[in-house]
C-alpha cells in the first residue's frame, strides 16, 4: 500500500511537469494553434493542481471557464485571422531576446529556490475545505458585494468587447469602396 | 519526502516567469495574451496553495474552528478578471488586426510621437 503522502506527491510533481511544459509549448511555439493547445493542456494541468489542494469548486470553475470559454476564444480568433495570426518570422534581434527570457527565466529559478524553502506545517484538510457548498456559502456571505460587481464587470466586458470588435462606421453609409489600407474604414475586412 | 507550501510556491514562480518572458519577448499579440493567462493562472495557484496551508480559525458564529477561503474567494474573482481581459483582449486584436492587417505587437505604432 502506498502511503497517502507519496501519492500526493506523486500527483503533484506528475501535474506539476505537465504543467511547465505546457506553458513553454505556450510561449515557444511559432503556429497560434500550438500555443492554444499548449493553453488547453496547461490549464488541465493547474486543474489538477487544484484537486491536489482539496480545491474542488475553483477546479471546476477552472475547467468551465478556461476549458469552455478562454480557450475557445483564442481558438476562434485564431480560426477567424487564418493564416494571418502566424506573422513571418524577423531574424533580426533574435539572439537578444532568447539571452533576455534565458536570463528572466534564471531570476525566476533563484525565486523559486528561495520561496521553496517555505516549509510551514499543514493543517489537516477538513471534509468540507474547499467544496462547492463552503466556497459557496463564503462567496454570497461576506463576498457578496465583490461577486455582484464581479457580474457588473462581465457585463462591462461583454458589451466593451463588442463595441470594440464590431468597428465603428457599422451603419454608417459607406461612401466608396476602400483599399485594404485604408486605416478609417476600421469595419471593412 | 513531504509535500510542502515551498514546492507550490516555486512551480508558480517557474510558471509566472514563463509567462512573463513570453509576453516580454514574443511578438505576436496573440501569445502575448496567452502569456498574461499564464501569469494569472500562476498567481491563482499561489492563492489557492497558501489557503490550503492556512491555519484554521474560530469561527464568528462561536462553533468549531474553520479555515477561511480567502485564497478561493481571491482566485475565483482572478478567473472572473481573466475572462473579461480574454473578451476585451481579444477584440482589441480583431479591431487592431482590421487596422494593421498584422497581429505583430511592434506593428501597433499608430500613438508613436
Amino acid at each position: 500500500m502506498i502511503p497517502a503522502s507519496t501519492q500526493q506527491l506523486a500527483a503533484f510533481v506528475f501535474f506539476a511537469v505537465m504543467a511547465i511544459v505546457s506553458a513553454v509549448a505556450t510561449v515557444a511555439f511559432r503556429n497560434p494553434i500550438r500555443n492554444a493547445v499548449g493553453l488547453f493542456v496547461h490549464v488541465l494541468a493547474l486543474a489538477g493542481l487544484y484537486i491536489t489542494l482539496s480545491a474542488h469548486f475553483l477546479t471546476a470553475v477552472q475547467l468551465i471557464v478556461y476549458v469552455g470559454a478562454v480557450v475557445v476564444l483564442f481558438v476562434f480568433v485564431i480560426m477567424l485571422l487564418g493564416p494571418a495570426s502566424e506573422p513571418p518570422a524577423d531574424s533580426a534581434g533574435r539572439l537578444p531576446r532568447i539571452v533576455g527570457a534565458g536570463s528572466i527565466v534564471g531570476v525566476g529559478l533563484f525565486v523559486a529556490r528561495v520561496v521553496a524553502d517555505l516549509q510551514p506545517a499543514r493543517p489537516d484538510a477538513t471534509a468540507d475545505f474547499g467544496t462547492i457548498e463552503t466556497v459557496g456559502r463564503e462567496l454570497f456571505g461576506p463576498s457578496m458585494l465583490p461577486f455582484e460587481m464581479a457580474s457588473v464587470l462581465l457585463t462591462a466586458a461583454i458589451v466593451g468587447a463588442f463595441a470594440v470588435a464590431r468597428g465603428y462606421n457599422q451603419g454608417k453609409v459607406r461612401m466608396s469602396s476602400s483599399t485594404p489600407s485604408d486605416a478609417s474604414e476600421g469595419a471593412e475586412s | 519526502m513531504i509535500l510542502q507550501l515551498g514546492h507550490y510556491l516555486a512551480l508558480s514562480t517557474v510558471l509566472f516567469t514563463i509567462g512573463a518572458a513570453g509576453f516580454l519577448f514574443r511578438r505576436n499579440v496573440l501569445v502575448a495574451l496567452m502569456s498574461v493567462e499564464l501569469m494569472m493562472n500562476a498567481v491563482n495557484l499561489t492563492f489557492v496553495a497558501a489557503n490550503r496551508w492556512q491555519p484554521a480559525v474560530a469561527s464568528a458564529a462561536g462553533g468549531a474552528s474553520v479555515v477561511p477561503h480567502h485564497g478561493h474567494l481571491f482566485a475565483f474573482f482572478v478567473i472572473a478578471v481573466a475572462a473579461a481581459e480574454a473578451a476585451v483582449g481579444l477584440a482589441i486584436v480583431l479591431a487592431f488586426y482590421r487596422l494593421r492587417k498584422t497581429v505583430r505587437t511592434d506593428a501597433a505604432d499608430l500613438l508613436r510621437g
